[in-house]
């Protein structure tokens, strides 16, 4: 022992408290004689712990200080307060942050003194972080945790562990893989707990199995403990006997034994108060009273497996084909837990029981629309909901039908039952759009090969939750008999205005209800082939993304009029719209640049910024197409045209924005060689995935580039000073002070040798579409760095690329290039050229990618 | 009596229709059609994808018209499905040899 810790030592409040050793003697002596006396169960191990818990604190306080809030927690059997004469004691200790020097003196200080008193110490130590992913291959160690318990240091820090690590998936984790250990452990024994020389810790029926139960209940479902075949009084009797024998099976044997041998079993009947004239009647009357309380923690055990529910969230238990409320009169009080109901059976494609509807039916009406989304999280967590998959409709039905969509969406509760005549709706108006989003998510989730083209539309969607919502919300003005659109636009304000949801996003779903009828009346009532018909749809649009989503919605919508409506007939009119939209869109955006007189510019002037003059976005705006102005919000393009401020020669304006699962980059500077292929290059040389974009360059010179991608290696986020440092490595290679290639070259030799090409790439060239563009369209698996791999290309066959639509469908890469070369369209011989080079490189072959290097380091 | 049958542009029906019941000619049929004429589809790009589109999405309208103003009818339909194009469709006139109300097993005449 150290001489620190050999003296009296002073608590908190100055008085004395006997040294270490013998405040343990002490408390062991204590536990000696109660177990003596046959009293060695729960009460007296609790007082033991106790006195254990005094030493630590006594211990903690005594260590030189760390550098940060630290907590001891007690785990396992220490935890819950069942600490035998020779068990181990098991502590986490927790740091708040990552260990330092100080730290371990203080780890010395506190662990050094236990050990020399000969204590066995099982001591975790972690830093809180470590919990926020589940230590999945320790199922153990995850066990201990449920039991844990502070003992000595940080309150808040054991609170905040508590916080992090009973997450419903952890629950889940840990009750499965108890189950597992249960088994095996089980197996050891043969599976069967009349055993003559038993474990009273391990055997079936044996302690373990008590605490197995009690930890599945309360990570299940807690009521199971009261609601089974053993009433409380029984299990504690059942624990408290175990325990008295675990008791005096340590004091006999001095040291950590748990198997009731024979020869133990002889000596502890006595002491247990078993009377009989021969020791062997005493064994077999204490031995007979062992059995019946195994058996009592066996069934109940078994029970609590067979009924324990799997947690799906907070109070929330798959039960076999549903799930339901746990504990139904807490959610009762809880409307804004309500939602995650019905998520969790989306996710875990099961129903909602009947019992969780009836809680919320017999609850609902007491609750305004607000309640259920009272913080920006709630209000998240509607959005995520609302994503087209299957599921989705089933359990917007049951929510209507219990009476929570029409409480959450009052709007909705409208056209509750309502019924409009008409020669083709066969549904009441709640059912008829309940169905649309039934349409879309089959669409989504069991697309039919027959509608496989708008099936991939919706892969590509950004926000397909607005969708939905735009669904949900697109006829609620039929409650009137006026013009339906317009109303349905007005009462979606008022639902957007409570979801305090972005002005995007709200004029997004205003679009998409104000405009839900126009894709058919053009499609069915217009003469398509008419290029004017189609280019004004197309302005209606203004984007691709607007344009998928009308359509889809149209689909969605015709087809939940009636099982007969939606014909093929009719599908091949609205997909022969789409396409020829889309392809005025991508192909001949470029010629259609903004003016002076531009409609929507004087708005954008008059709302400017008191920092920008008014010349400055007229002269940012000059020359770029005019979809910019339905693409970038008024916000978004303010933000540009400060990009864009006092721009030279070699300056490279950058501006770095996380866009919920996305970033989105956004660079402005003046035109260059291999600019666009730069820009892709050191994105993939981050290991960024490209998803959307577009780049734009005006005939002054000036490029404007907006690049959507996802950072899953989440360099962004987890890094200090990571973004500045992306920023200065683009600023570096776009200025021509570093070279994207060597940084890219370990990154592409794993991705290219692996890359084998899922289907063939199309490359094709198109002098028609546009008047001043050759178009480049390419449609290829998605790869990491393939756009900066055909920008390289087209950039050494000496074209500019002035403009650059880019998208995903899934895992395909679909991209559309303007280029010119020498000012003029490509003639057929560079065509040729470009085109033999882009199918060398996306085929994937060695040949192809040798073929592209040796020209990059020559650069 | 006269069956008029017409392939027009989808979005030329309601025209058509209106045209006929100027002419005081109630009961139409209209069936969702594909087909070609002389307009034997073209060639569609979809994302830098080619395929060919044979059969033209088109509407079928028949009418059973008397003897006597079976010319007008057809002026008539044409008039409103032309828009001067390739693709602007057909009308057949085929003679009915008989027609029955099924309701009452009637000869209509």
């Amino acid at each position: 022992m150290s001489d620190a810790h050999a003296g009296p030592f002073t608590d908190m409040n100055g008085s004395a408290t006997p040294p270490p050793a013998q405040a343990l003697e002490s408390a062991r002596e204590e536990l000696r004689d109660a177990t003596t006396r046959g009293l060695g169960g729960r009460a007296a191990l609790g007082r033991y712990a106790a006195r254990v818990d005094a030493l630590l604190r006594q211990l903690f306080e005594a260590a030189p200080a760390p550098a940060q809030p630290v907590a001891a927690i007690a785990l396992g059997g220490y935890g819950r307060r069942q600490l035998c004469l020779w068990s181990d004691i098991d502590l986490l200790i927790l740091f708040e942050g990552p260990i330092g020097a100080a730290d371990e003196r203080f780890l010395r200080g506190f662990l050094t003194p236990l050990w020399d008193l000969g204590v066995v110490v099982g001591q975790q130590v972690r830093e809180l972080a470590d919990f926020s992913t589940v230590e999945s291959d320790n199922p153990e160690f995850l066990l201990a945790l449920v039991d844990a318990r502070p003992v000595a240091g940080d309150r808040t820090l054991f609170e905040r562990f508590t916080v992090t690590f009973h997450q419903p998936a952890t629950h889940a984790h840990i009750v499965s893989s108890l189950g597992t250990l249960i088994d095996a452990r089980h197996a050891r024994f043969n599976d069967t707990l009349y055993q003559l020389e038993p474990d009273v810790k391990e055997a079936p029926g044996a302690l373990r199995d008590l605490t197995a139960a009690r930890t599945i209940a309360s990570m299940s479902d807690p009521t199971l403990l009261t609601r089974g075949p053993v009433d409380a009084a029984r299990l504690e009797e059942a624990e408290d006997y175990l325990l008295r024998i675990r008791s005096m099976l340590h004091l006999i044997s001095g040291r950590n034994q748990n198997v009731l041998s024979h020869e133990l079993q002889e000596k502890i009947a006595e002491p247990l108060g078993y009377a009989g004239a021969q020791p062997q009647q005493q064994v077999e009357r204490m031995m007979s009273d062992y059995f019946r309380h195994a058996r009592t923690a066996n069934r109940l055990l078994q029970w609590v497996r067979d009924s324990a529910p799997t947690p799906v969230g907070t109070n929330l238990g798959l039960f076999g084909r549903g799930v339901r409320f746990i504990n139904p009169i807490k959610a009762a009080r809880r409307p804004d837990s309500w939602l995650r109901l019905f998520a969790a059976a989306v996710e875990h494609q099961c129903d909602v029981l009947e019992d969780a509807l009836t809680v919320i039916r017999q609850n609902v009406s007491r609750f305004a629309a607000e309640d259920f989304f009272p913080t920006p999280e709630s209000r998240d967590e509607l959005l995520r909901f609302l994503k087209p998959r299957a599921g989705l409709y089933a359990r917007l039905s049951e929510m209507h039908d219990c009476g929570l969509l029409g409480q959450m969406f009052p709007e909705f509760q409208a056209i509750s039952w309502r019924v409009v005549r008409d020669f083709y709706h066969k549904y009441t108006v709640d059912e008829h759009t309940l169905l649309t989003i039934r349409n879309l998510e089959r669409l989504a989730s069991a697309c039919p090969p027959s509608r496989e083209p708008f099936g991939s539309l919706v892969e590509d969607l950004e926000k397909p939750e607005l969708l939905v919502l735009s669904l949900l919300f697109h006829d609620v003005g039929k409650w009137k008999d006026e013009d339906h659109a317009t109303e349905s636009v007005r009462m979606a304000d008022h639902m957007m205005t409570r979801l305090h949801m972005p002005a995007e996003s709200r004029e997004l779903v205003e679009f998409l209800i104000r405009n839900h009828l126009q894709m058919s009346r053009v499609a069915f009532q217009r003469d398509t082939e008419d290029p004017e018909i189609v280019k004004n749809f197309a302005a209606l649009v203004g984007i691709e993304e607007r344009l998928k989503l009308l359509c889809l919605m149209t689909v969605a919508d015709i087809e939940a009029v009636s099982p007969e409506t939606l014909t093929p007939w009719k599908e091949e009119l609205l997909w022969r719209l789409y396409v020829d939209t889309y392809n005025h869109l991508t192909l001949s955006y470029a010629d259609e640049l903004i003016g002076r007189h531009q409609a929507g510019l004087s708005d954008l002037l008059s709302s400017r910024p008191a920092d920008i003059p008014e010349p400055e976005i007229t002269q940012f705006l000059e020359g770029l197409p005019r979809r910019y102005l339905q693409l970038a919000s008024p916000e978004a393009i303010y933000a540009h045209v400060r990009l864009s401020q006092n721009i030279a020669k070699d300056d490279v304006h950058i501006r770095l924005e996380r866009k919920e699962s996305a970033w989105e980059l956004t660079v402005v500077t003046l035109d260059k060689p291999f600019l666009f292929s730069n820009i892709c290059g050191v994105l993939s040389s981050f290991g960024m995935d490209i998803l959307r974009g577009h780049a734009m360059t005006t005939p002054k010179g000036l490029v404007l580039d907006i690049v959507q991608f996802i950072d899953e290696e989440r360099f962004l986020e987890l890094n200090v000073g990571a973004g500045e440092r992306f920023s200065e490595v683009l600023g570096d290679v776009v200025s021509g002070r570093a070279d994207v290639t060597e940084r890219l070259r370990r990154r592409e030799q794993s991705v290219l040798h692996k890359a084998t090409p899922r289907f063939p790439a199309v490359v094709r060239f198109d002098n028609q579409s546009s008047r001043r563009y050759t178009i480049l369209e390419i449609n290829a698996d998605d790869a990491l760095g393939l756009l900066y791999r055909i920008s390289r290309l087209i950039s050494h066959q000496g074209c500019d690329v002035d403009l650059v639509l880019i998208s995903t469908e899934g895992k395909k890469a679909i991209d559309v290039f303007h280029i010119t070369k020498g000012g003029a369209k490509l003639t057929e011989s560079t065509q040729h050229a470009l085109r033999a080079d882009l199918q060398r490189m996306l085929g994937g072959s060695d040949e192809a990618n040798q073929e592209y290097r040796p020209a990059e380091q020559s650069r | 009596m006269k069956l008029i049958k017409s392939i027009v542009r989808p979005n030329k029906v309601d025209e058509v229709r209106e045209a006929l019941e100027k002419l005081g000619i109630g009961g139409v049929t209209v069936t969702e059609v594909r087909g070609h004429g002389k307009q034997k589809g073209h060639t569609a790009v979809y994302r830098g994808k080619e395929y060919n589109v044979n059969l033209l999405p088109k509407m079928e309208v028949e009418v059973v018209v008397d003897d006597n103003i079976a010319d007008d009818a057809i002026k008539a339909i044409i008039q409103a499905a032309r828009t001067g194009e390739i693709g602007d469709g057909r009308v057949f006139v085929l003679p009915v040899l008989q027609s029955y109300r099924i309701r009452t097993g009637e000869l209509a005449v």
